[in-house]
């Protein structure tokens, strides 16, 4: 398994475990220090998948799915369930089964299968006509409180949005500022707006009264318009409200058109008032009533703080500033704990009806994505943050959400996922966009990490690239004074059920198997098990999630004494000799991506705004283990005459005058020139034909750079910067400061130094020998 | 009421002529008899002199009977007393006829007196005269007849009003004794004969007159001497005559006393008579004295009445009369006999002629009135008549009155009075076309000359001292340095030589401009917010097209210009704002759902400048009524609505117009259906059935004080078919200074129009905003309460986020220290508000009157109009709060503690045979009577309506008052041939079914709602003319009056603009036909006839003339 890591780490499953060999004990497993965890990519597309157009089987006793690794007796047609070992019968239909000709699922190739599910057998479709599929829905959730540049900037990305959905999905639209707007799309006399106060909280149920939508005393759309019976929605609210995007699109524009940044005097001195919570609560309550169940995302676009009603984040007055990190810390930020609170709320309701919260921030201060990050995360919603709605990162991931074909996201909703898993093995819970069901069962750890308590967890919205941490623990029992009876192999078995974007309600089963060794006898085999990858975003994530969590959690020194302990468990010294430490290869890179995690904007949260460290960590948390990878530790690929474009030491020695660097830290993509190249560049020699070599390396980047903001979503932020340039920060702010003023004296011409006191990766190394080594 | 007098004589004919037997038959004419005798009891004039007092009472109190019938058609008309400037003429030739007539050294004397008052005594003939003139004469008349032919005439004469009775009255005198009651008014009036002199005096003599108030007892008498007959009808009477002769006497003078004496035999057999018909007999009876009086309550007399008088009698009677009798010992012995005599003439002999008792004249012309003459306040002309006022130092009257115009030194004398003190202040009044306009005086940044103790501004009656440094505060007292640049020499004369260029020291109401020391803000914009109900019901029926139709017109009729600022909403279950901006390529509908805590959608656009959103706006209003059409809401949060729309107007003030059409049933301030509650519940509802008249709950209430504050004005606009509980809604308005408009039922063909006019007429009149108004009086008077559609927040003050022209505020004042005989007492009206072109102004009204310590220069001072106004709104505030009997009985108590002071210090003649009334309140109980069968104090109205009543009291004008409860009938099958008069309304009739032929057509009018009755038996020519149809059953009761190609139909349209023009109102036009509701509707507003809702007036003078004899004998 560890072969193919190289070229496609995770497979057709879409799973990487930290230890890919697993110890027998718990002991033994706390020994390992990193935990065990499985990242896990529920709906990742690949191409070897096959789909199944019938419903799986499953084990009468634990419910999991006929898999390659049950064993099958085709002459009594029984299969034996590898997790709870039941025997089960095939039904019927399966009577034809035989040694040549298997169903798919059976196939030893196709761990993972998909499962078109019937429509009647889904549990969360509408009981109207099984023909229809669901239509996508999309809630647009839209801040006025914004000068008129950046209205129009967001209304001309909204229109192009809508332009881009297709016919069948179903549109909605509300803005807000002071007040939150409803539009009531479907009346057809003039433009028709619920307004609802911004100050005040609101519940579910007020929120379908006054819409009218309440069951009792529900009103059928005042006006001309005709209803039209949307199928699959029975509810003339949807009607209202919620309008097909062919139909609406020309009063949406026409809408947007004539929509105005909010009127409300901002006093001088003052935030505009600005009620996103209530704006966003009206929206839950506005989807719930019409579309309970089905698959529908409310895209907010938010262009600052929430300063009116719930979800607060930050009073009124200029003169105070939004909280940083340091208030968080000091529990000095008076709004932070309540509409923290109140986000919770809108999640659990969201989560209840099924449905996704997107935000896209853009401002150049914070907006409170800190506080709505639970109510982001819960539901599994994208997320972007700009500083401006005309910057591209937030006009082309915009873009990008409803874009279709390659590029597409693979928006799915409704998604449900089922962890079944050997025996003795418990999951403590799930790190990434998902709530957990609470569904209790034997498998459930006593310790929680993440969501929780469970073996199933809802995520209202997925996409292809949504990656979850799953952490196991095992049962404290101590099997090896059985061995006999221990199958050497575990199972894990994850079932994701969801609705792609076609409304299709799929289910995919991936089963994995992975070995149980005796780590107290051998821990060759363990270590060679080890993802170092894998292990640096476990623990980044785990990180980040003990960091929010616990207070005055001092995660540098937990990380180091991770590190420390890890080196001295699997490292190869002579007590208390720092020079005789050697690290097997499987464990080479853990210390550096461990000195780049310290570093990162995960750890070092004081650098950013709590806004910004929300951000990062949920996409931290929903990226597979690749781009997280990433985030702790750029990629660098230098640029320069005369060879390839090679990857290059994430130090600053990397900096040459002639050469170019290319930085990926996935938040930010830097095109970083030389002096040299830049002098050149500024002369223009890159548009003299003698010098089309010269154009080549500046472009080659500028390609390379397209290539990745292409692929990423958020599109990362592209910063172009010549050496010594202000922008230049960009880059020098993930290299290794192996040239700091202490030591410019010592650096060759060309090259840099940063400004800074942090120690130096060599340094680093250096004390964790020191300490790995210690007795 | 000139005109009208003449009629009197033909009235009575026509009275006649309805009621069978006019005079003599009893039965059938009891009416006329009651009221001769009730006359007598009323004499108008208070008889100081009547010695007999005592005994009168006593007849009085037994006559109970009402029968309400007309006895007296012209003479109540006599009215002529007060003619007016113009009227006297006529008035005087009559009086002079009747004092010639009368023949009697006693007549002369009143005549003479009339005027001059020389005899202060009471018999100021004058007042008398006047008053009693209608009411009396016919009485006197009887009663002439009775007693004496001459003293009876003397009566007459005494009273100028008389004249026009008199003239009859001769006739009567030698008729007399055919009116049936030559025997009962001889009772009755005989006794007063002897008096009679003094007593026809004071009735004589013109009531303004100064003089008059002396006269004036004497008529009264006739007025009762009639009375007595008619009330327990003739039994009543007679029981009453022997008393009332003595009455009589003293108004009519000695002769008519002389009658009395006759009387007291009659009357015993009368009343023997009388007895078994009311019941009232045993009250007659003299034992019974006592208790008879606690009884006497009307209701108890009820079931005694009826038997005498016919069958409506019989009803009536009881409760007027039945008590009565009990009087004093005296009285009741003489009343016996002369109930004796009533009942047996009763029905025949009455001797109050109905046609003869008090009634309002019409001033046919108009009068120039200076507020000043010879730097003595002049007292103003009624204030329902026309007239042309003269600002010469005091204030046009339309724009403040008083209740009397003199004011009494102390708060004793007042008390003694029985009569109110207040001031009625309508600062927009509108000024007559030949008027000088108000003058602007602009006093630059150092702002008025005011006191710089009491801030009072600035006055001709401020006084100038020492060269004109100084000057003394006509308020307070203070001496203030005049500012320097405003000194100016005083004249000889102690004027300041510049007084008469300057406005503020030489009128009454000038107006000031204002500094910023006035402003809290910058003057605000003239706002209009209109709020449409579009709640199902309000569709259907086609009050939201009518309301959009109406806004759409009014649009134009707004003040030009930037700050002219408009928003509108429309609401069911929640509420509808819309942005007007012009940007937009078409209005915005915002929605706000939550009508339990309600808010603004918009800060600004949802009020636009006018100019900004025409467009939008007409394109709105064309669609509202369709984009609605749909809609099954059919809940209605009015409540909500306001509040929100007062959110939107928060930060500027102004006017929210609310068409509302059915039960608020939602959102905040939702109401009940609690009229159909209360009638479920009959026990409790009963019981409080008053409380349906208050608000429900303070919700509103307190909305409206917060609006207040906000300057938000808000008029509401009932366009509804069922109960939307007026009571709870209208406190809104009442609070913000709007007012209540009323469509109820509402139709969607007739009302539109009025629907237009009465919002024309809302947003064009004068008017202004955010107004503050206080109301100063000199040291010794000051403000007790402000009653009217405002907001008080502190006690001095009260706001007005909207005033207009029709708006009346209504002070009451007290005495908190003596006032100087000989001084003046000042009173100042200092309105500060905003014009609708947003300028700050102060408009000051000063009113200087005489102080007196003579009661009788009270009375003759009284300002009747005003002080029926001030009852009228003292009685609506009463209502919610306590059971309608109490209320009546307080109205009734109101008028008979005013006659009976006078009666009782003022009055010559002693004899209680007669009632006395002052000349200037002669009608007062006319007009109590009016008001206590009025809409408000009726008890089968519906609630609704009701509410709508009090509230539309409360801030009546005084000329509005009086038709209000008193309305006017002209008949109009007749127009063509009437060409002699040039005024274009035709002669008013009197309000009596008896002068209501089946064969004509009339039109009945309050000021609010216009009725036109079709008789059974009209000419279907006229029909055709008049309708368009042949015959009645075409017409419908709600209809538009169309003006066809034909005179008749041309001068009716003619008439009825004529009216709404004066009434500044559209007027609600309701046919009504015989043997339908709206027949019955119409015939409700006859208020002299005996009805379920009250005794006749002639019956009710007999009441009032019992009670008094009871309370001057107890």
């Amino acid at each position: 398994m560890s072969e193919m890591a190289n070229t496609d780490p995770e497979g057709i499953d879409g799973v990487r475990m930290t230890w890919n060999v697993w110890p027998r004990t718990k002991v033994e497993a706390s020994k390992c220090v990193i935990p065990l965890a499985a990242c896990i990519s529920p709906i990742r597309p690949h191409p070897d998948i096959p789909t199944l157009p019938y419903a799986p089987l499953r084990c009468k006793t634990c419910s999991a799915v006929l898999n390659p690794f049950s064993r099958v007796d085709f002459t009594a047609k029984i299969w034996i369930c590898p997790f709870c070992y039941q025997r089960n019968h095939f039904p019927q239909h399966y009577s034809m089964i035989s040694e040549t000709n298997l169903p798919g699922e059976l196939y030893p190739q196709y761990t993972t299968v998909q499962y078109a599910l019937p429509q009647t057998s889904n549990p969360n479709s509408f009981d109207s006509s099984p023909q229809s599929q669901p239509s996508p829905v999309f809630l647009f959730v839209l801040d006025t409180c914004m000068i008129e540049e950046e209205m129009g900037y967001v209304k001309s990305a909204l229109k192009r949005a809508i332009g881009l959905l297709p016919d069948n999905a179903l549109v909605g639209f509300v803005s807000f500022g002071t007040q939150v707007q409803v539009h009531e799309l479907g009346f057809s006399d003039m433009s028709k707006v619920y307004v609802f106060r911004g100050s005040k909280e609101i519940s579910k149920e007020q929120v379908l009264e006054q819409l009218g939508l309440a069951v009792a005393g529900r009103r059928p759309a005042a006006g001309g318009f005709q209803q039209k019976g949307v199928p699959g929605f029975p509810d003339s609210g949807v009607t209202r409200f919620l309008l097909p995007a062919s139909d609406c699109e020309y009063t949406l524009n026409l809408l947007l058109d004539e929509l105005q940044t909010d009127q409300w005097p901002v006093p001088p001195g003052s935030r505009s008032s600005r009620c996103t919570g209530v704006a966003l609560s009206v929206a839950a309550g506005l989807l719930g009533a019409c579309v309970p169940g089905t698959g529908a995302r409310i895209i907010a676009l938010v262009g600052g703080p929430c300063t009116e009603g719930p979800g607060t984040i930050v009073s009124k007055d200029l003169s105070e500033p939004v909280r940083s990190h340091k208030d968080l810390d000091k529990d000095a930020a008076a709004y932070f704990k309540k509409a923290v609170k109140y986000y919770d709320g809108l999640a659990k309701q969201l989560v209840s009806q099924g449905h996704v919260l997107d935000l896209f921030a853009s401002a150049l201060d914070q907006v409170g994505v800190a506080e709505m990050k639970v109510a982001i995360e819960k539901t599994g919603g994208l997320v972007v943050l700009a500083e401006s709605f005309g910057h591209s990162v937030f006009k082309d991931s915009f873009k990008r959400v409803f874009e279709e074909g390659e590029q597409s996201l693979g928006l799915c909703f409704n998604g449900t996922l089922e962890i079944n898993c050997s025996k003795d093995i418990k999951i403590q819970g799930i790190i990434g966009p998902c709530t957990s069901l609470e569904k209790k069962g034997p498998a459930v750890a006593d310790t929680i990490i993440g969501e929780g308590n469970t073996t199933e967890w809802k995520m209202c919205g997925l996409d292809n690239s949504t990656c979850l941490t799953v952490f196991f623990d095992l049962s404290s029992s101590d099997r090896s004074n059985t061995p006999g009876t221990v199958n050497p192999q575990l199972y894990l078995q994850f079932l994701t059920s969801y609705q792609n974007p076609e409304g299709q309600m799929m289910l995919r089963v991936t089963t994995v198997t992975r070995r149980w060794i005796d780590s107290a006898v051998s821990s060759e085999e363990l270590v060679q098990g080890f993802d170092q990858e894998a292990a640096a975003v476990v623990m980044a994530r785990k990180t980040s999630l003990k960091m929010e969590m616990e207070e005055s959690f001092d995660a540098t020194r937990w990380l180091d004494r991770a590190l420390i302990r890890l080196c001295a468990k699997f490292g190869d010294y002579r007590k208390d000799d720092p020079a005789s430490f050697t690290l097997n290869p499987c464990f080479s890179l853990f210390p550096q991506f461990m000195f780049n995690l310290r570093r990162s904007q995960f750890v070092q949260v004081f650098n950013n705004s709590p806004d910004e460290t929300a951000y990062f960590r949920m996409l931290l948390n929903r990226e597979n283990i690749t781009n997280a990878a990433v985030m702790i530790q750029p990629s660098l690929i230098s640029y320069s005459f005369n060879s390839l474009p090679a990857p290059a030491l994430l130090d600053v020695a990397s900096v040459a005058a002639d050469q170019i660097l290319l930085l990926d830290s996935y938040f930010s993509v830097v095109i970083f020139h030389g002096m040299t190249i830049a002098q050149w560049r500024n002369m223009g020699y890159q548009n003299q034909p003698e010098h089309q070599a010269f154009a080549q390396l500046l472009q080659a980047p500028q390609a390379d750079a397209q290539v990745i903001i292409r692929e990423r979503f958020p599109v990362p932020r592209l910063v172009v910067c010549d050496q010594h340039g202000s922008q230049a920060r960009f880059l020098l702010a993930k290299l290794n400061p192996s040239a700091t003023y202490n030591n410019a004296h010592e650096m060759a011409a060309g090259s840099d130094v940063i400004f800074t006191d942090d120690v130096s990766l060599q340094v680093f190394f250096e004390h964790l020998q020191r300490l790995a080594v210690q007795s | 009421m000139a005109a009208n007098v003449p009629p009197p004589g033909a009235p009575r004919p026509n009275s006649n002529n309805f009621v069978p037997p006019p005079n003599y038959n009893p039965s059938a004419q009891r009416p006329p008899d009651y009221l001769a005798e009730n006359l007598q009891n009323l004499n108008l004039n208070r008889p100081p002199s009547m010695p007999n007092s005592a005994p009168r009472p006593s007849p009085y109190g037994q006559p109970p009977p009402f029968p309400s019938s007309a006895p007296p058609p012209g003479v109540p008309v006599a009215s002529p007393p007060f003619p007016r400037p113009g009227p006297p003429p006529g008035v005087l030739a009559r009086p002079s006829m009747p004092l010639s007539g009368p023949s009697q050294a006693t007549l002369p004397p009143g005549g003479a007196p009339l005027r001059p008052t020389g005899p202060p005594v009471g018999q100021p003939s004058p007042f008398v005269s006047r008053p009693p003139p209608g009411s009396l004469p016919s009485p006197m008349s009887g009663y002439v007849t009775p007693g004496c032919g001459p003293p009876s005439s003397g009566p007459f004469q005494s009273s100028s009003l008389l004249s026009g009775q008199v003239a009859q009255r001769p006739l009567q005198p030698g008729a007399r004794p055919m009116p049936l009651s030559s025997p009962m008014i001889a009772t009755g009036q005989f006794v007063p004969p002897s008096s009679g002199p003094g007593g026809l005096m004071s009735n004589g003599p013109p009531n303004f007159t100064s003089g008059a108030i002396p006269g004036a007892p004497r008529f009264p008498p006739i007025g009762n001497v009639q009375q007595p007959p008619l009330g327990p009808p003739q039994t009543a009477m007679s029981a009453m005559a022997p008393p009332r002769a003595p009455t009589m006497h003293s108004h009519l003078g000695g002769s008519v006393v002389s009658a009395p004496p006759g009387p007291p035999t009659q009357p015993a057999s009368p009343f023997s008579a009388a007895p078994s018909p009311f019941s009232a007999p045993p009250q007659g009876m003299p034992p019974p004295p006592g208790s008879p009086y606690g009884s006497p309550s009307w209701p108890l007399q009820p079931g005694q009445v009826a038997p005498p008088p016919p069958i409506p009698g019989s009803a009536q009677p009881p409760r007027m009369f039945g008590m009565p009798p009990p009087p004093p010992n005296q009285s009741m012995t003489t009343i016996s006999p002369a109930i004796g005599q009533t009942g047996a003439p009763v029905a025949g002999s009455t001797k109050i002629d109905p046609n003869q008792i008090p009634r309002p004249l019409p001033g046919s012309s108009v009068v120039l009135h200076e507020t000043r003459q010879g730097n003595q306040a002049n007292p103003p002309p009624p204030a329902t008549s026309d007239y042309i006022v003269k600002d010469t130092g005091n204030c046009s009257p339309r724009y403040m009155r008083c209740t009397i115009n003199q004011i009494p030194c102390t708060a004793d004398l007042l008390t003694t009075s029985g009569m109110p003190l207040a001031l009625l202040v309508q600062p927009f009044a509108l000024p007559h076309p030949s008027e000088e306009p108000i003058q602007v005086v602009d006093f630059g940044e150092s702002g008025p000359v005011r006191c710089s103790r009491c801030k009072g501004y600035i006055n001709p009656f401020m006084k100038f001292i020492d060269q004109g440094r100084r000057f003394i505060c006509n308020f307070c007292g203070f001496t203030d340095e005049t500012p320097r640049d405003y000194h100016c020499n005083l004249g000889p004369d102690g004027r300041r030589r510049d007084a008469d260029e300057r406005p503020e020291l030489c009128r009454g109401t000038v107006e000031f401009v204002a500094t910023k020391e006035f402003m809290v803000r910058d003057p605000m914009p003239a706002v209009y917010f209109f709020l449409i109900d579009v709640s199902m019901n309000a569709i259907q029926t086609g009050a939201t097209a009518a309301a959009c139709s109406a806004i759409n017109q009014v649009i134009a009729d707004l003040p030009e210009g930037p700050l002219t600022i408009v928003g509108i909403a429309t609401f069911d279950s929640t509420i509808h704002f819309y942005n007007l901006k012009r940007a937009l390529q078409q209005p915005l509908m915002l929605i706000v759902p939550d009508v339990q805590d309600v808010y603004t959608p918009l800060q600004t656009d949802v009020l636009v400048p006018l100019s900004e959103c025409r467009q939008h706006l007409e394109l709105l209003l064309e669609s509202i009524p369709t984009m609605f059409q749909n809609s099954k809401t059919a809940e209605s949060a009015f409540g909500a609505a306001i509040k929100a729309a007062f959110l939107a107007m928060k930060t500027t003030g102004g006017k929210l117009l609310v068409f509302q059409s059915v039960l608020p049933s939602t959102g905040i301030g939702a109401l009940s259906a609690r009229e159909a509650e209360g009638r479920a519940n009959i026990s409790s509802g009963e019981k409080e059935a008053h409380k349906l008249l208050q608000p429900v709950d303070k919700t509103l209430k307190t909305m409206a004080i917060e609006f207040a504050e906000y300057q938000v004005c808000v008029d509401i606009f009932i366009t509804t078919q069922s109960y939307v509980d007026i009571a709870s809604i209208s406190v809104v308005p009442r609070t913000t200074g709007g007012q209540v408009y009323y469509y109820y039922p509402f139709s969607a063909l007739s009302d539109p129009a009025k629907l237009y006019n009465d919002l024309r007429w809302n947003v064009t009149r004068p008017q202004g905003f955010e107004a503050v108004m206080r109301v100063r009086c000199s040291q010794g008077i000051q403000v007790q309460e402000y009653c009217g559609n405002f907001c008080r927040r502190v006690p001095t003050d009260v706001d007005l986020p909207g005033i207009d022209c029709d708006k009346t505020i209504m002070v009451t004042l007290k005495h908190d220290d003596k006032l100087q005989d000989g001084s003046e007492c000042a009173f100042q009206c200092a309105l500060l508000y905003t014009t609708v072109y947003g300028q700050r102004r102060i408009r000051v009204t000063t009113l200087s009157l005489p102080c007196t310590s003579m009661l009788t220069n009270l009375f003759r001072s009284a300002d009747l109009d005003t002080q029926f106004t001030c009852f009228l709104k003292q009685a609506a505030n009463e209502i919610p709060s306590s059971p309608l009997l109490r209320v009546r009985e307080q109205v009734t108590n109101l008028c008979i503690n005013s006659l009976l002071s006078y009666r009782k210090f003022c009055a010559t003649v002693s004899s209680s045979g007669q009632l006395i009334l002052p000349e200037a309140l002669k009608l007062l109980p006319l007009y109590t009577l009016a008001l206590i069968k009025s809409t408000g104090l009726r008890t089968d109205g519906r609630i609704d309506d009701r509410s709508f009543w009090i509230n539309y009291v409360s801030s009546l004008s005084t000329p509005l008052a009086v038709p209000l409860v008193y309305p006017r009938m002209v008949a109009i099958h007749d127009l063509d041939s009437k060409e002699d008069n040039d005024s274009i309304i035709p002669p008013v009739i009197p309000l009596s079914s008896e002068h209501v032929n089946e064969k004509g057509i009339y039109l009945l009018e309050n000021g609010e709602d216009c009725f036109i009755y079709i008789g059974n038996s009209v000419d279907p020519d006229i029909l055709r003319k008049l309708f368009g149809v042949n015959s009645t059953d075409e017409v419908s009761t709600q209809i538009v009056l169309q003006q066809y190609d034909n005179s008749l139909s041309k001068k009716l349209n003619d008439v009825v603009n004529e009216i709404r023009r004066q009434r500044c109102n559209y007027l609600r036009l309701k046919l009504c036909k015989k043997g339908d509701p709206s027949g019955m509707s119409f015939f409700s507003y006859m208020v002299e006839d005996q009805s379920q809702g009250g005794p006749s007036y002639v019956e009710f003078l007999v009441h009032i003339h019992r009670q008094i004899q009871v309370k001057m004998s107890s």
